[in-house]
């Protein structure tokens, strides 16, 4: 009976104004934009509060008997790391010191003030040996660079005792011309790139998850107040059962996007600020991130999905909402939905790691999947324009099934009272529906 | 052309909840729909409303089916109250009135005019839970009747309500009423029903058992009710246990109260009293009262349903009809 507007309309706007006035809402939303803000800017803040400093290491040799100084050479391949350009400031570049009291040295290790000590001794063989004294794990950066000139340093020594002259040693270690190449030549993403890509993919998985559980619960508790409060009979009178779901998601989804708008307010001020701010810190601008390039297309694409999983999924939450008489009740009846997203959520962290397994492929096919793995693979692999669509049109014609399930299970469920929470009554109860 | 509502059945499971349902309404006329707890009233009413569809049988307003009907060719009170806890009073009218497609402008001035003759003006903008039940009632009301609906449909209205506030509920009632409106209503009150309505229906387990004007639903009781009073105490009229067909109904100090059937004259019982030498000081023949009927038809008093109330407290109880809806 009548279209769906102007009368979705009016239950969006009451549900958006409700929404976005409610104190909880502007406590949220300013948490959430101030923890993105100190996100961005992290970074520069870490470096110039020097938690992020240069390593300082201790090199005790006196037993090694080297035939020439090896501080220039650790220098060199820390600072080479740790600085690509070659051109930072004295105070930032790493420090290599000798030392002779290993005793000593090991102590300021204990304490924190080195970051590791190299001793140098020889084996009965003649051969270098090194000890390496550090509180860094196998992962750190420096361990793994000390290691390097060690054994460059000794694979130097055993080539003068074969008799090759120290000049042709710098031919001898320089880089073999080294290119990686992906079968199709349409993808050459560099690494940099997919880096990047990676992280974008997380975000936007995370930001879908997190889209799709609260602001469907938001939905599905919307409907079981109005229900346990009774204004239900009033709107089901006045308004068709599409018109009220309709308005549903729309205003809540609107009080979503302006969380979300203002999280991404708050990206955009980081990225822009985080110049100043560092300069401000004295930290150089190297350190600071850069935005990435947005392509138009993917964006739009990109919003589908995510609009679209938060759209079918928010339905089939009112659904839930329409069942239970009581708030309490919520959790348990969109519980199916919960384990549904969670499911979807972590399949696409496996598919982050794999995003070009043949199972990614199908299962971004799939409508209640697809918001989360089709963007992951249009980040990280190269979905063709016609899986890309495919995946919409599924997505959308799934939205347009749930809304026309979703409305009958509510017009049934707005009036049942004081069941017990089953699917079965209330199937059987959408057959006698309007 | 009326509201007329032909052979309806509704079941829930395996319960009937409505068998065969039939009754009218002329249009511009106040009508009581009466019946103990759990008979039905309220999935007739959202039948009637199409919330509800039946399984067979129609509903027609003026000839046309009430599928194809506008939402807001009808008002409806429903009978468990809720508004918006926290949304303030304008707010929330103004939200219903848009539902129904109210211009604002006329909107607002309906709000102010309905704020005022239920002398509630001052709560315009407080919240709805900052207000008294019976103000929450009327303010349902309102919300109700804003959009200027042909049918209003209420279900129980005057519970909960003070001898005030039911006062000028009614005054609203007879000024829709002379709006050319019409209205339907649920009550367990029978003197309401006497003072308001010019018909009704009893629905007793899902089936009407009797409707139609008050008038003629007193005389189809085919009885009339005699009071008669003598000097001298009560038990000086035993006489009147011997007449054939007479049932007494009460024996008072004050006075005796006779059944007396349609086939005899009441006229002849005060005879007979004169005959035997009785000092007369009352005779009063009437009509029997809605309640006698309804008891007659149901089997039971009519109760308001306070202790339900009391009972459904979480929200989780069942609405009319516990039985049927519990499928």
């Amino acid at each position: 009976m009548g279209g769906v507007f102007p009368n979705a309309l009016h239950v969006a706007r009451r549900e958006y104004l409700i929404r976005v006035r409610g104190r909880a809402f502007a406590i949220t939303t300013g948490l959430l934009a101030i923890a993105v803000l100190l996100l961005v800017l992290l970074p520069t803040i870490l470096t110039a509060i020097g938690i992020d400093k240069p390593p300082r290491i201790a090199i005790a040799a006196s037993e090694a008997q080297l035939d020439a100084d090896p501080v220039p050479l650790f220098t060199t391949v820390l600072t080479a790391a740790n600085d690509p350009s070659g051109e930072g400031a004295s105070d930032e570049a790493p420090s290599v010191s000798p030392v002779t009291d290993t005793d000593a040295a090991r102590a300021e290790v204990e304490a924190g003030d080195l970051d590791g000590l190299l001793i140098i001794s020889r084996t009965d063989d003649d051969e270098l040996a090194f000890e390496y004294v550090t509180k860094a794990g196998p992962t750190s950066q420096t361990r793994i660079l000390v290691e390097q000139a060690a054994s460059s340093l000794a694979i130097g020594e055993r080539l003068e005792a074969a008799g090759i002259p120290p000049g042709e040693r710098a031919a001898i270690f320089a880089p073999p011309s080294f290119t990686t190449v992906t079968p199709d030549p349409s993808d050459a993403s560099d690494s940099e790139d997919f880096g990047r890509n990676l992280a974008i993919a997380y975000i936007l998985v995370i930001l879908t998850f997190m889209a799709v559980i609260t602001y469907g619960n938001w939905v599905a508790q919307s409907v079981a107040e109005e229900k346990s409060s009774r204004v239900m009979e009033l709107l089901i009178t006045a308004a068709t059962p599409r018109q009220l779901l309709t308005g549903k998601i729309l205003g809540t989804g609107a009080a979503g996007l302006t969380q979300y708008a203002a999280i991404l307010l708050a990206v955009v001020v980081g990225f822009l600020f985080s110049g100043s701010v560092a300069s401000m810190l004295g930290v150089e601008a190297s350190a600071v991130p850069q935005l990435p390039e947005l392509n138009v297309l993917g964006i739009a694409a990109l919003s589908g999905f995510f609009l679209g999983g938060f759209i079918l999924y928010s339905t089939l939450y009112a659904a839930a909402g329409s069942m239970v008489s009581r708030l309490e009740d919520v959790q348990q009846a969109a519980a199916p939905l919960m384990f549904l997203a969670m499911a979807g959520y972590f399949s696409s962290f496996a598919a982050l790691s794999a995003p070009d397994a043949s199972w990614v492929g199908i299962a971004s096919l799939v409508p209640f999947f697809s918001p989360y793995l089709m963007p992951v693979r249009m980040l990280l692999a190269d979905p063709t324009q016609l899986e890309i669509g495919i995946a919409l049109i599924v997505l959308l014609l799934t939205i347009l099934g749930a809304i026309w399930v979703a409305s009958r299970i509510y017009s049934a469920g707005v009036l049942l009272y004081g069941q017990r929470l089953g699917w079965r009554n209330v199937l059987r109860a959408t057959r006698v529906s309007r | 052309m009326s509201l007329v509502v032909e052979s309806i059945t509704k079941r829930f499971g395996s319960v009937v909840a409505l068998d065969d349902v039939s009754f009218s309404v002329e249009p511009g006329r106040i009508f009581g729909l009466l019946g103990a707890n759990g008979a039905g009233k309220t999935t007739c009413m959202r039948i009637v409303l199409d919330i509800l569809r039946a399984d067979s049988g129609q509903v027609t307003w003026q000839g046309k089916l009430n599928t194809k009907l506008p939402r807001d060719t009808w008002g409806y009170l429903p009978e468990e109250r809720g508004l918006y806890a926290r949304m303030k009073v304008a707010e929330q009218l103004r939200f219903f009135a848009s539902l129904y497609g109210v211009e604002p402008a006329t909107a607002e001035a309906e709000i102010t005019g309905w704020l005022d003759r239920f002398r509630i003006p001052d709560y315009r903008d407080r919240k709805v839970e900052e207000l008294s039940k019976g103000n929450q009632q009327k303010i349902q009301f309102i919300a109700a009747i804003l959009h200027d609906p042909d049918v209003l449909i209420m279900d129980e209205p005057f519970t909960g309500l003070d001898p005030v506030n039911v006062a000028l509920l009614k005054e609203a009632f007879l000024a829709m009423r002379d709006r050319g409106k019409t209205l339907i209503f649920s009550t367990h009150q029978m003197e309401t029903v006497e003072e308001l309505c010019e018909s009704i229906a009893i629905v007793d387990r899902g089936k009407v058992v009797v409707a139609g004007t008050l008038r003629d639903v007193k005389r189809r009781m085919g009885r009339q009710v005699v009071r008669l009073a003598t000097d001298g105490d009560g038990r000086g009229t035993q006489w009147l246990d011997e007449l054939p067909g007479i049932e007494i109904t009460r024996r008072g100090e004050d006075y005796v109260e006779l059944h007396v059937p349609a086939n005899r004259e009441p006229s002849t019982i005060l005879r007979e009293a004169l005959d035997r030498g009785e000092h007369v000081t009352r005779f009063e023949i009437a009509d029997p009262s809605l309640e006698e009927i309804f008891v007659e038809h149901v089997g039971h008093r009519s109760t308001p349903d306070e202790e339900r109330h009391l009972a459904d407290e979480p929200a989780d109880a069942p609405a009319d009809e516990p039985a049927a809806e519990r499928v």
